[in-house]
């Protein structure tokens, strides 16, 4: 089945376009990426606490299998279902025969990156079942019916009057509400009756613990233990690499998602399910969907280490030009263009090209994953496989306004070593990548090679060449 | 149901032994670290609860909690969820998630806070398994005593047996909050609206 790339470059150029969403995006995105910063620097242990992340999180993946056989072992001794599924497909059936099985038709579900990824909304409402988000972010973008933008700000993207025009369609509200808090105050009340008349909850999880079989939610909006509460039925799906080996290792993580996500010490619920409430009913669905295939990846196994907090996205100039929905993906930002490819290396083989490969990403990710350095050999894997039609239509296109002049090219190509050794660099990095058009950096040469080869280095080049040398 | 997730499990378990790249003998278990600020004050857990969006309320000399709760919250329906506190009715007399909804304050006893995140945690144990109604309450009100603070979150998690033995257990830094709309930071989303700790020493 032929699939065609997602036009990053293409959708980007279009969000920066609407300069006002756009500058918004860029301030709000580096003003989180400055806090977390802040937060950095009170912390003089910071490099540590990322050091020791980074240290559990590949030792828990370098045991996965028996971790995850400890977690299921204690998480059914607490009375919990725990449930596997391959992929998205294998999920969304479990979960629609756990509803089915107790006459469920309405779910209301906490933010889960993964059920997106799963496309389980998609698969339960022709079953019949209504999938709410509480999550406000969330929200926003299922009455939208767009993916979420962010992993950890899902509407970021959009401005209040965005809000205002998607809630007076849905809820009746006034369409020149311009205040985010009376807007905030309708979702409130437009959420509550849905939560009270719920027949089932879920969640997704931040982290599962193999030695205590629980699992740790992390909300500011407290949606989660509504979701999990308020009705009889609490459906948890996480994705097999969210584990941790004991419970104190959650101090090091606790200390460092919400900093390096939103700048602040910790999110306003952090919360540890251990056990079925009373008389309820808990289920654990642990999804793999590609990540065994990862963890098999020599160059990519270690991106399983990603937490989520989104901060390699904070700080993407490229995320913050491009907003999230330009990548046509469940997961954007430089995380995104590591692990989008390992679901399907066609669709996303525009994505590792997102990138001017700064290394910040790198620099801010609180596991150490070597994100930018991932996303270069991602391009090479690409390259080598022919997945590049981003470099054939994308780059080539621009290339072909240097390419197209003949003499240029070889002057290029042959004028001297350098130029040949850094012909794919340049081709890569430069003004010719289409990102490099919105860029202020590097300028667009205000004069071509060929005439600057005219000027100053023709005469010496003829003088060569009649010496004996090659240049045509 | 059973022949999937059998299936599913001993599929997803084997791939994972067969082929995964990092290798035990390369990642030891690292020792369990406590690093970072050792100050369990009033004071540090005072200042991060503010930072969070919670709140502090005094007594008054030889004021009962009763009075300081109602001179913050007159006039509203107050349900208590320990025998420490009086109020027309507790939170075994919630009947049904409807009745919760109608709670504008809801007072309860935290077993210990944490210095590092003005966090408080509160289990099934204090809520006398009410979990959903404490976030269906509009207010929360939490009585927490000086000398039940841990430092930071690495204590926290090696000192409080309660993170391995409580079937539900939730720290609140705060009010339910959201900075989704245009990044104007709301207190009060989805959960309770404000959050405010009482010392009861
Ligand atoms: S890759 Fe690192 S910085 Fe990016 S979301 Fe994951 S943990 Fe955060």
């Amino acid at each position: 089945m032929s699939v065609k790339p997602v036009a990053h470059a293409h959708e980007g150029a279009k969000f920066l376009e609407e300069k006002a969403h756009y500058h918004f995006h860029d301030e709000r995105l580096w003003d989180v990426r400055q806090k977390r910063d802040q937060e950095m620097h009170i912390l003089p242990e910071w490099q540590e606490l990322r050091q020791k992340a980074s240290e559990i999180k590949e030792h828990t993946l370098a045991n996965l299998p028996e971790y995850l056989e400890q977690f299921e072992k204690n998480a059914k001794a607490n009375g919990i279902y725990v449930h596997w599924a391959r992929d998205g497909e294998e999920h969304n059936r479990l979960v629609n025969e756990i509803l089915q099985s107790h006459h469920a038709k309405s779910l209301i579900k906490s933010k889960s990156m993964i059920t997106d990824e799963c496309e389980m909304r998609e698969y339960l409402e022709p079953q019949g079942i209504t999938v709410t988000e509480t999550d406000l972010g969330e929200r926003i973008q299922q009455l939208d019916n767009q993916l979420p933008s962010h992993v950890v700000l899902p509407a970021v993207q959009k401005l209040t009057g965005d809000v205002a025009a998607l809630f007076a369609k849905h809820y009746n509200t006034d369409p020149n509400d311009n205040d985010p808090h009376s807007l905030t105050e309708a979702q409130r009340q437009a959420a509550r009756p849905i939560i009270l008349n719920a027949d089932a909850g879920m969640t997704g999880g931040n982290f599962l613990v193999a030695e205590t079989g629980s699992f740790v939610v992390c909300t500011n909006e407290g949606n989660a233990d509504l979701s999990a509460n308020v009705t009889g039925l609490h459906i948890a799906t996480l994705g097999i690499e969210r584990i941790v080996p004991r419970m104190s290792d959650l101090g090091v993580f606790i200390r460092l998602l919400s900093r390096s996500a939103l700048g602040s010490p910790i999110t306003q619920y952090t919360t540890h399910f251990r056990k079925p409430k009373k008389n309820g009913e808990m289920h654990i669905i642990l999804v793999d969907n590609g990540r065994s295939d990862r963890l098999a990846m020599d160059d990519f196994w270690s991106s399983l280490k990603c937490i989520r907090c989104g901060a390699c996205m904070n700080t993407c100039p490229v995320y913050r030009r491009s907003g999230g929905q330009s990548y046509g993906a469940v997961y954007s930002g430089p995380i995104g263009a590591i692990i989008d490819p390992t679901f399907n290396k066609t669709k996303y083989s525009t994505l590792p090209f997102a990138s001017t490969l700064n290394g910040s990403c790198t620099n801010v990710c609180p596991v150490k994953i070597n994100i930018h350095e991932q996303i270069f050999k991602w391009r090479r894997v690409l390259v080598e496989e022919h997945e590049i039609p981003f470099v054939k239509k994308e780059i080539m296109k621009m290339a072909g306004r240097l390419l197209a002049s003949p003499r240029l090219y070889r002057a290029a190509i042959k004028g001297t070593n350098v130029a040949l050794s850094t012909m794919p660099r340049f081709i890569l990095y430069n003004y010719l990548n289409p990102w490099g058009k919105h860029r202020e950096l590097p300028h667009p040469v205000k004069q071509t090679f060929n005439s600057w080869y005219r000027q100053n280095r023709l005469k010496s080049a003829q003088k060569q060449s009649e010496k004996g040398g090659q240049v045509q | 149901m059973t022949t999937i997730h059998q299936n599913a499990r001993d599929v997803i378990l084997a791939k994972l032994r067969e082929k995964k790249i990092p290798q035990p003998e390369q990642f030891p278990l690292p020792d369990v670290v406590t690093l970072g600020d050792l100050d369990a004050s009033p004071k540090r857990f005072e200042d991060n609860l503010l930072r969070m969006g919670g709140s502090l309320w005094p007594r008054e000399e030889g004021e009962s909690l009763e009075e300081a709760v109602r001179r913050k919250f007159p006039d509203v329906k107050i349900c208590s969820a320990t025998d420490e506190f009086k109020a027309s009715f507790k939170i075994t007399d919630l009947r049904s998630l409807k009745e919760a909804n109608l709670v504008d304050v809801m007072v309860v006893r935290s077993p210990f806070g944490i210095a590092e995140m003005g966090a408080i945690f509160l289990s099934e144990k204090e809520l006398s398994d009410h979990l959903a109604d404490v976030h269906l309450a509009q207010h929360l009100i939490v009585l927490l005593s000086k000398s039940d603070l841990t430092a930071n979150m690495h204590t926290a998690y090696q000192e409080r047996e309660e993170f391995k033995s409580a079937a539900y257990g939730v720290l609140m830094s705060g009010p339910s909050a959201t900075a989704d709309i245009q990044g104007v930071l709301i207190r009060g989303a989805q959960g309770v609206r404000s959050l405010t700790v009482i010392w009861t020493d």
